[in-house]
């Protein structure tokens, strides 16, 4: 088994040297990357402080507290981004021109292969950036001081956060064996996503009960802030967990069963 | 001129044909409305908590209610002047070298992807047009469409604002002849359209300094003007006329950029892949 993970790793590696050389390759891409990103951070950093003109709370939520969710939000983007995002958003043209057949024939784990292979190395210039401005804004939190324990928890629950949007859009693509061309497998994720980029102090009654469970949006942003703002609460951090195993258990019960629909378009 | 009636109403018809294969499309779009009105809707009932509470107005909206259908009606319109599709298939089509296949024939680039464009964003027109009309039905009169004047007023705004974004989108599809890749700008305008446009929050909230620039740019014109066309409890024909004329007059400005860049980008064009 050890082996087994290490030779995984190995290979992450390999992709992780020959996306660098292909990146290098077009710099101008890579530089335009990442004045996307940094646009699209200006426009919802805009859009939170037009907001703010007219309040200074969303629901328990301060408006410091906000900024630090946003972040949060951007951060995920980021990682998303530098790991799978390359690779799920082809998923769809891989399935209709029979693509596909060229990771199902590799000796090594297909949905590893499809959702890693491409790396993109703007998010980690983001996500560095990000990184550095959520420390300076939680070292200089004006409510309280915010415990180094905090950190930890929000460093496990963001990385489950990761795991669970992961497994949420990799189940959105997978809808592309059933519907044959599911070119808007991306806007309807990106949609979805829509759920998560805000506070979940907006949301009550069903739709929060939702959000926490079986549809787990706050899962993804909103509870590593909740965890790093206001510290240790059992309740979500078991939550979080039965949902993050749920979800990627699905995500590959779902892989398993659609390959089975899989009939190499045009190969 | 019937010649190229005939011409390009083919095209429409052909790129409507291929979008009825996707009706999936529609679905997306129509979830796309109504997941993001409801996220808006919760987030700015925090937001404007004590004007719900009073029932009393929100800088130039008579109400929360108000404010809610001119957002539904902002990102149905945003919709609708989306030329996501159809630039990222010209984007292709100009780095590998299939624009040939238009340079040869007796058409027009612009033209013919504008007819394109329309057929491809067809099956949105037909649902949201449905909710559109529903928006009287389920609140009462007094949010939109409350005459017959604002009907046509919109319809004709909207088709001037339609034409207006593909016209923009067009000038930053030609930049493709020199970098050839130029999705980045194409992202990069979506992001801030959506934001600029009115989409998540009315430009009359914006700051005042804001508020002006948008106001004085094409951004307006695309989904503001229409909506509050479509929002507006009486019809003044002065507001109606010079909104208009400034609609068309953004769009001879960007369809003659658009033009100019073409014209100089089709002599650098090296048909790479072709």
């Amino acid at each position: 088994m050890r082996l087994l993970v290490l030779r995984y790793f190995k290979l992450w590696g390999a992709f992780f040297r020959n996306s660098l050389t292909r990146e290098m390759e077009f710099k101008a891409n890579f530089i335009a990357h990442i004045m996307v990103d940094l646009i699209y951070y200006s426009s919802l950093y805009l859009f939170y402080y037009v907001i703010f003109q007219f309040t200074d709370t969303i629901g328990s939520f301060t408006k410091e507290t906000v900024i630090i969710f946003m972040i949060v939000t951007y951060m995920i983007d980021a990682v998303y981004e530098f790991f799978f995002s390359g690779n799920i958003y082809s998923f769809n043209q891989m399935i209709v021109k029979g693509n596909l057949d060229f990771i199902l024939t590799k000796p090594i784990n297909s949905q590893f292969l499809l959702s890693l292979r491409y790396i993109g190395f703007n998010g980690i210039i983001s996500f560095s950036l990000l990184l550095t401005l959520l420390f300076f804004l939680t070292t200089n939190y004006p409510h309280h001081n915010i415990p180094s324990f905090n950190y930890v928890l929000f460093f496990i629950s963001f990385i489950m956060g990761n795991i669970i949007w992961y497994s949420i859009d990799f189940i959105i693509h997978c809808l592309s064996f059933w519907f044959k061309n599911f070119s808007v497998a991306g806007w309807l994720g990106s949609n979805i996503k829509q759920f998560a980029m805000r506070p979940d102090t907006i949301y009550g009654g069903v739709l929060r009960k939702m959000l926490f469970s079986f549809f787990p949006m706050a899962m993804i942003a909103s509870v590593p802030v909740r965890f790093l703002i206001y510290g240790f609460n059992g309740y979500l951090l078991l939550n979080q967990v039965v949902v993050c195993i749920l979800f990627f258990s699905f995500a590959r019960y779902v892989w398993i069963s659609s390959l089975s629909k899989y009939e190499s378009a045009s190969s | 001129m019937i010649d190229w009636v005939k011409k390009y109403y083919s095209v429409l018809k052909m790129s409507w044909i291929q979008t009825l294969e996707y009706r999936a499309n529609a679905v997306v779009g129509a979830f796309a409305i109504l997941s993001g009105l409801l996220i808006e809707y919760l987030l700015l009932s925090e937001v404007f908590a004590d004007e719900i509470s009073s029932n009393s107005a929100i800088k130039s909206f008579a109400s929360f209610n108000h404010l809610i259908i001119y957002i539904m009606l902002c990102m149905m319109v945003g919709q609708l002047k989306s030329s996501w599709h159809n630039s990222m298939m010209m984007i292709d089509e100009i780095r590998s070298g299939e624009l040939n296949r238009y340079l040869i024939k007796p058409i027009s680039y612009f033209s013919y992807n504008f007819m394109n464009f329309i057929g491809h964003n067809s099956l949105f027109y037909i649902v949201y047009f449905i909710m559109m009309s529903l928006v009287p039905v389920i609140l009462g009169p007094g949010y939109a469409f409350n005459g017959i004047f604002q009907i046509i007023g919109f319809i004709m705004t909207l088709f001037i604002s339609v034409f207006l974004s593909y016209a923009t989108y067009f000038c930053m599809i030609c930049f493709g002849f020199w970098f050839g890749e130029v999705r980045a700008l194409i992202i990069s305008y979506n992001v801030f359209n959506i934001f600029l446009s009115g989409q998540l929050i009315p430009i009359s909230l914006f700051p005042d300094g804001l508020r002006q620039v948008v106001m004085n740019s094409p951004f307006r014109y695309m989904i503001d003007f229409p909506v509050s066309i479509a929002t507006s409890s009486n019809f003044n024909i002065q507001y109606f006329l010079e909104g208009v004329l400034m609609q068309i007059l953004w769009c001879i400005i960007m369809y003659l950029i658009g033009r100019i860049i073409y014209s100089f980008g089709i002599q650098q064009y090296e048909a790479f892949g072709a």
